[in-house]
């Protein structure tokens, strides 16, 4: 039998895995009511129990200037929403909406630094854990700068202050840059893969127009890929929604996997995004969050696995995982049913 | 270029300094209001839901135009109002309880806006007793409800329940959108009706309006 990291690079490396990896990401709340359902009493239990294929996070601890509860190392705040079963933090306060110029900001504003960081755990974090896969690093500005300037500005800025995004994106691609840099330093050859990701999709097609995309922010993502790449990282790119028109693009640029193929969005079929780029990336995902999982019943699960690992699975270059973070609303049930169903089916494919 | 032509123009191309300064002129000429509205904003936002609607325009494009269409519509408001210029509907708009993601409320109004609605921004996390009280107390016809999250998108069937234990159902079109959404859905509780997008929540509106 293959440890977890071994299944995950049988995939990497196009060969067959025993079984098709599993991978996890849900809400707290709901990773809490999950444990409780399955009696078990820690993650890593469970995750065994379920066949999960989990990774092992690494990041620096921080160690810079003084952050209160509600705020971020960038100056924003957030308040804690409470939608009746759990809680989510949402930015309420953007430390770069009041300027309006580049100047302003250089004036005025202090960057993070990667010297605020504290690197020299990330050994410890990943001893004993030799048999999974470990991600660190990897980059998400546009998200960042939303916080800063507040999300319907930042999207304006797009298309009225492109100084400014390029300015800002600059800054905080050095920052993840550097923050990456240092961690592989730290545990040279161990990382496997850095998340470099960037919310471009909708439900029903790009957030932004493909040529805002190109310039904007696929020279920046590519500097990131070729730090990882040149460290022996593989590449996991995230990007919800529709984002069909441009994953030619991504696959240029070199990313290794692709996340989370929301199959319900305009123009992410199954199918032919295996037909079309199944031999160039390896898909991640594909279990449907805001159906299926979330109102769907077990059956329905089951059976959504199943065609994803015979779509996407086949012949290989799939790793099953839900799209997105598992909310608290989807059942246990489902839950199970979801591991369940890709451990049997997993197998014989 | 005649003066309505720049306006349209400046609204598409998302220039509020334009559109506030041609608005303003060609109301210093003495050009009626309800000129302005009908034949430079109104169709000038068609526009650009058109524009979004084909691919050639994304959210960014759409929410300056929409800021544009904003600019002049402040200025030709105290005319409408004093010309007691009718909406072509009223509509009460929110996140629902337990969601903070307003963007694509806010682009629906501003969209709903541009296409002569009047609006009753309810804000963010709005609890159904809110959109009762704006039924009952603002006479709205429709009811717009949205949520990014499978977890707050149940709230929408509660809203609903509300509306129908206080009697006013009947009394509103109830519409609902957000990224989670979908027809099905809409089906299920009730609801009069689902757009994907800010564009074609116009074209849904005006179409339930027109049916009642």
């Amino acid at each position: 039998m293959m440890t977890s990291k071994e299944r995950w690079l049988a995939v990497l490396h196009r060969e067959k895995p025993d079984r098709i990896p599993m991978d996890y990401w849900a809400t707290p709340e709901a990773t809490e009511k999950l444990l409780r359902h399955t009696g078990c009493d820690c993650f890593e239990t469970m995750a065994d129990k379920l066949h999960i294929d989990y990774l092992v996070n690494v990041e620096p601890v921080y160690v810079g200037p003084p952050v209160a509860n509600d705020a971020d190392t960038f100056g924003c705040r957030f308040v804690e929403m409470d939608y009746g079963h759990g809680i989510y933090r949402e930015c309420v306060y953007h430390p770069l909406a009041q300027y309006d110029s580049v100047e302003a900001i250089e004036r005025s504003y202090s960057w993070p630094s990667p010297d605020w960081y504290d690197y020299r755990t990330i050994p410890q974090q990943i001893a004993g854990k030799e048999d999974h896969a470990v991600r660190g690093g990897g980059s998400e500005p546009f998200l960042i700068y939303c916080r800063l300037r507040g999300l319907e500005q930042a999207y304006m800025d797009l298309a009225m202050q492109p100084e400014m995004v390029g300015y800002c994106l600059d800054k905080l691609f050095d920052l993840a840059y550097e923050n990456t840099r240092r961690i592989y330093e730290q545990i040279p050859g161990r990382v496997t893969f850095s998340y470099i990701a960037e919310d471009l999709g909708s439900q029903t097609s790009l957030l932004f127009s493909p040529e805002t995309i190109r310039t904007v922010f696929f020279p920046r993502m590519k500097r990131m890929m070729d730090l990882a790449h040149e460290a022996g990282v593989y590449v996991f790119t995230h990007s919800d929604g529709s984002i069909r028109e441009i994953i030619p693009d991504l696959i240029a640029l070199g990313i290794d996997l692709l996340n989370p193929i929301q199959w319900r969005c305009k123009g992410m079929e199954r199918q032919a995004l295996k037909r079309d780029f199944g031999e160039q990336v390896i898909f991640h995902g594909g279990v449907d969050n805001q159906v299926t999982l979330a109102f769907g019943t077990p059956d329905d699960v089951r059976r959504e696995v199943q065609d994803n690992i015979d779509i996407l699975g086949q012949n290989g270059g799939y790793i099953l995982a839900p799209c997105h973070n598992i909310q608290e609303i989807s059942p246990p049930e489902n839950i199970v049913a979801l591991y369940e169903a890709g451990y049997t089916y997993g197998q014989s494919s | 270029m005649e003066t309505l032509e720049i306006i349209r123009k400046a609204i598409i191309e998302g220039q509020a300094k334009e559109v506030e300064q041609h608005v303003q002129a060609a109301l210093d000429s003495g050009m009626k209001a309800t000129t302005i509205l009908y034949d430079g904003l109104i169709p000038a936002m068609a526009e650009v839901g058109r524009l979004y609607e084909e691919g050639e325009y994304f959210v960014p494009e759409m929410l300056i135009a929409a800021r544009a269409m904003k600019t002049g519509l402040g200025l030709l408001k105290p005319f409408l109002v004093e010309g007691n210029v009718q909406p072509l509907g009223k509509v009460a708009i929110a996140t629902v309880q337990g969601d903070l993601h307003d963007i694509g409320k806010n682009l629906v109004s501003l969209m709903l806006e541009g296409a002569g609605f009047e609006i009753v921004d309810l804000g963010v996390n709005a609890e159904p007793q809110k959109f009762v009280d704006a039924v009952q107390q603002q006479q709205v016809n429709v009811v717009a409800m949205s949520a990014l999250l499978t977890t707050t998108m149940t709230r929408m069937k509660d809203t609903i329940t509300a509306l129908d234990a206080a009697g006013v159902r009947g009394k509103v079109k109830v519409i609902i959108g957000g990224a989670p959404i979908t027809q099905a859905y809409a089906d299920e509780i009730g609801a009069d009706g689902y757009a994907p997008d800010a564009s074609q929540a116009v074209n849904l509106t005006k179409r339930l309006l027109a049916a009642s």
